[in-house]
């Protein structure tokens, strides 16, 4: 097998790519991945080499990506806004072969920055011999190496490898009516460098032969021209997407061919799903997963909608909620989201310790996450077990403690993290964004949340930290 | 002090309503109050009627004589069905409010929940340990959700119950009950999940249920650990927390995961007074050995 293959099959006319003018058929398609497999076997990308990939979502990602697999390389996505420190520090931890910059990675080309890796412009056409065939690989070879983010201490690098996300990808195709269709048209806007967007959106559109409408910068005006320009039917996005999709510019029937709206990366606020639903008439469908799970776990599409739910286990997977013994939690009970799924990653790169300390011999994935079913079998998400503060044995899930201050008209944003405590062992200390006295919110935290979730302490800042997906970065307000 | 005032509150749909069970249920509550120094605080937090859930923390058998002998309502418990074969408790503990439910089906949980909201539907007072069983670790144990989940489907506050004195009055290796102690039992306000969260969201229970925990160590004074009480725990002493895990669990844990650090004593636990000799009750007057059953 070969993920660069998922592309043979398909009528060479069907449109496969659309950006800006340009139409990309699958025909034209496989042309350009040849051409530039050529160049990259001339480069001497060959099997199981890093390849790195800085580029936005532009053809030329998908091209290049698809081309490297063929090769047998191992592929880098990069997310092309990196600031140069963190990008070095990246790239040195993979140490590819090759960097290949697409448009949005053109600066380096142009800084004339030293970053000591060889890299190819995939705006230059180059003239090449014959590509080389497709070679063949093992469902547990490795296809791609996942940055994920994180601050210099705990930067991983997932290894996926073709069979990992095959499996995902088939998870969401090939299901009647409820998988993705041939005639989909999705939108391809979340990333490509984050697993959602490369596998369940462009990788997964290409496999069953649909088309995807790249839009390389996110703008929401933008998005809803689109959407209804070329009628996607497949509308994935992460919260702060759903958000100003939510208040864009454009008529309200903009989203009147989208079929499947989807939401994952971080939780989608009620009041999002609420105005997105109100507004446009479709109920947004959360999923849930993980770089490392390639990344689907869960999913809504084709069953009921429960709103702040990321859905029910995708067929093929098993999760099991447990305590830190492993032992299956009490029905009902919250615990350790833990998966076992064909997508389950094959480690963290050089980094054995950082792998023991998630993954099983067996193959059970800790997600870090807690969560809890409900008695349909639907997934609730609580909160990341590394962000619980612990204050007199009592577990405190910052999630909960920043929707109750949230509520609060005066707050705009907050973020609870813990601080060490000599009486305690840790107290509840909160971020918040907004002109409110700190008495009057203590007050209102009094009024809302048991006695030893109250912040002991509410320190006024300028901003949050949010990631690009929406996730509050809370780890960077911790002292 | 004189035994407070009492509702009997007949019940012909439940065990114990005949005329032996209410004198039966007045001499053992005339008894408590009359053996030992029972100090009770915020009874008046207890509905004058319908329904409510007792919640109490549980350290001695004896929890399920002083708990509802404090109380100025009658009140129900479940407890296992094998009480029922034996002579010397097949009448007495119905007596007391327990209604014998058989574990032995695959059925039992969901036997016992739907006697319990039979109880709290018919607007009476129940009582369950949120801990599931006697703390033998002494610590207060991480609750099981059955109380929140009753609360929720029978729209009953729960009673956050934190008593002192049993374990002295009745220690685990002690068949009898040591008379003339101190026992102090402390009521707290009645808890109402809708103040919690969405009743609807199941992620509630856990919420409402760590709530109801942090009340009664509050009550208690015990010492929180957010761990299920074991039968391997022993005073002061969590197993679970230990590294050397006897039985293997159903999910491997990761060997690189960083265990869970140990618990210590704590540091003002009073040590347990001797019993005074000649001063036990009878051998066959109560011997609560009964773990209820858990949520």
């Amino acid at each position: 097998m070969n993920l660069a293959s998922i592309i043979d099959r398909h009528d060479g006319d069907r449109i496969a790519l659309i950006d800006g003018e340009l139409r990309l058929s699958y025909g034209e398609l496989r042309q350009r991945v040849d051409a530039v497999r050529a160049r990259l076997h001339e480069a001497g990308v060959g099997i199981d080499d890093p390849l790195a990939i800085l580029a936005g979502n532009e053809i030329n990602f998908a091209v290049t990506m698809l081309a490297g697999l063929g090769l047998g390389a191992r592929i880098v996505p990069v997310r092309p806004s990196s600031p140069l420190p963190e990008l070095e520090r990246k790239l040195a931890s993979v140490r590819p072969k090759l960097l290949c910059l697409g448009e949005a990675g053109a600066w380096i080309a142009e800084s004339n920055v030293e970053i000591g890796i060889p890299t190819m412009d995939l705006g230059v056409q180059v003239e090449s011999g014959p590509p080389p065939a497709v070679v063949d690989r093992d469902p547990d070879d490795l296809a791609f190496l996942m940055l994920t983010s994180g601050v210099a201490s705990d930067a991983k690098v997932a290894m996926l490898s073709h069979g990992n996300l095959a499996w995902a990808q088939d998870a969401i195709l090939h299901r009647g009516e409820l998988g993705l269709q041939a005639d989909d048209i999705s939108l391809g806007v979340l990333p490509f460098s984050h697993i959602f967007g490369l596998n369940l959106v462009l990788l997964a559109t290409l496999k069953v032969g649909g088309a995807v409408v790249l839009q390389r910068r996110f703008d929401e005006n933008e998005s809803l021209r689109l959407i209804k320009e070329f009628g996607i039917s497949t509308l994935a996005g992460a919260p702060p997407m759903w958000q100003r999709w939510s208040q864009a510019d454009g008529p309200d029937d903009a989203m009147a061919s989208v079929r499947h709206a989807s939401s994952g990366a971080a939780a989608l606020p009620l009041a999002v799903f609420e105005a997105v639903r109100d507004r446009f008439g479709i109920e947004v469908a959360e999923g849930y997963g993980l770089t490392e799970t390639s990344p689907i776990v869960t999913w809504s599409r084709g069953i009921k909608v429960k709103p702040t739910s990321v859905g029910k286990v995708i067929e093929g997977a098993q999760v099991v909620l447990v305590e830190p013994d492993g032992t299956p939690v009490d029905v009902g009970d919250t615990g350790e989201v833990v998966v076992r799924s064909p997508g389950v990653f094959k480690g963290y790169l050089d980094s054995p310790g950082l792998t023991d300390a998630v993954l099983t011999d067996d193959g059970w994935f800790w997600t870090g996450d807690v969560g809890v079913f409900d008695d349909d079998g639907y997934l609730y998400l609580v909160d990341r077990i590394k962000d619980v503060v612990i204050v007199s044995g009592f577990n405190v899930y910052p999630s909960e403690v920043e929707g109750v201050l949230m509520q609060h008209p005066l707050v705009r944003g907050a973020v609870v993290v813990g601080e060490e405590d000599l009486d305690t062992g840790e107290t509840v200390v909160a971020h918040v964004l907004g002109e409110v006295d700190s008495s009057e919110l203590h007050e209102y935290a009094r009024a809302n949340l048991s006695r030893y979730k109250c912040p002991t302490s509410y320190r006024f800042v300028d901003e949050l930290p949010v990631a690009p997906t929406g996730k509050l970065i809370r780890r960077e307000l911790r002292s | 002090m004189a035994t407070p005032a009492f509702r009997f509150e007949a019940a012909p749909e439940l065990p114990g309503a005949d005329r032996v069970s209410k004198y039966g249920f007045g001499a053992v509550r005339q008894l408590v109050h009359r053996l030992w120094d029972v100090t009770i605080e915020g009874v008046e937090h207890i509905p004058a009627n319908g329904p409510a859930i007792i919640a109490p923390n549980h350290l001695s058998f004896c929890d399920s004589v002083f708990v509802p002998a404090a109380l100025p309502r009658r009140v129900w418990a479940i407890g296992k069905g094998e009480y029922m074969d034996d002579w010397k408790t097949k009448h007495l503990f119905p007596a007391m409010g327990m209604i014998p439910v058989d574990r032995s089906g695959g059925d039992a949980a969901k036997a016992a929940l739907d006697t319990a909201a039979s109880v709290l539907d018919g607007g009476r007072l129940f009582m369950i340990y949120p801990e599931g069983t006697r703390s033998r670790s002494e610590f207060l144990h991480k609750g099981r959700t059955g109380a929140s989940r009753l609360a929720a489907r029978t729209s009953s506050p729960i009673i956050p119950v934190g008593h002192k004195g049993t374990l002295e009055v009745q220690p685990p290796d002690q068949f009898t009950m040591s008379t003339r102690l101190h026992v102090q039992v402390n009521f707290g306000e009645p808890m109402y999940i809708e103040d919690f969260g969405d009743p609807n969201d199941p992620r509630i229970h856990r919420t409402f249920t760590d709530a109801v925990m942090f009340r009664i160590s509050e009550l208690s004074g015990q010492t929180y650990v957010d761990t299920y009480a074991a039968k391997d725990d022993s005073p002061g002493f969590v197993s679970s927390l230990e590294d050397e895990r006897q039985a293997r669990p159903p999910i491997s844990v990761p060997t690189g995961r960083p265990t869970a650090p140990k618990i210590s004593s704590p540091k003002a636990r009073t040590p347990k007074p001797v019993a005074p000799k000649g001063q036990t009750l009878a051998d066959n007057v109560i011997d609560l050995r009964s773990d209820v059953i858990s949520s």
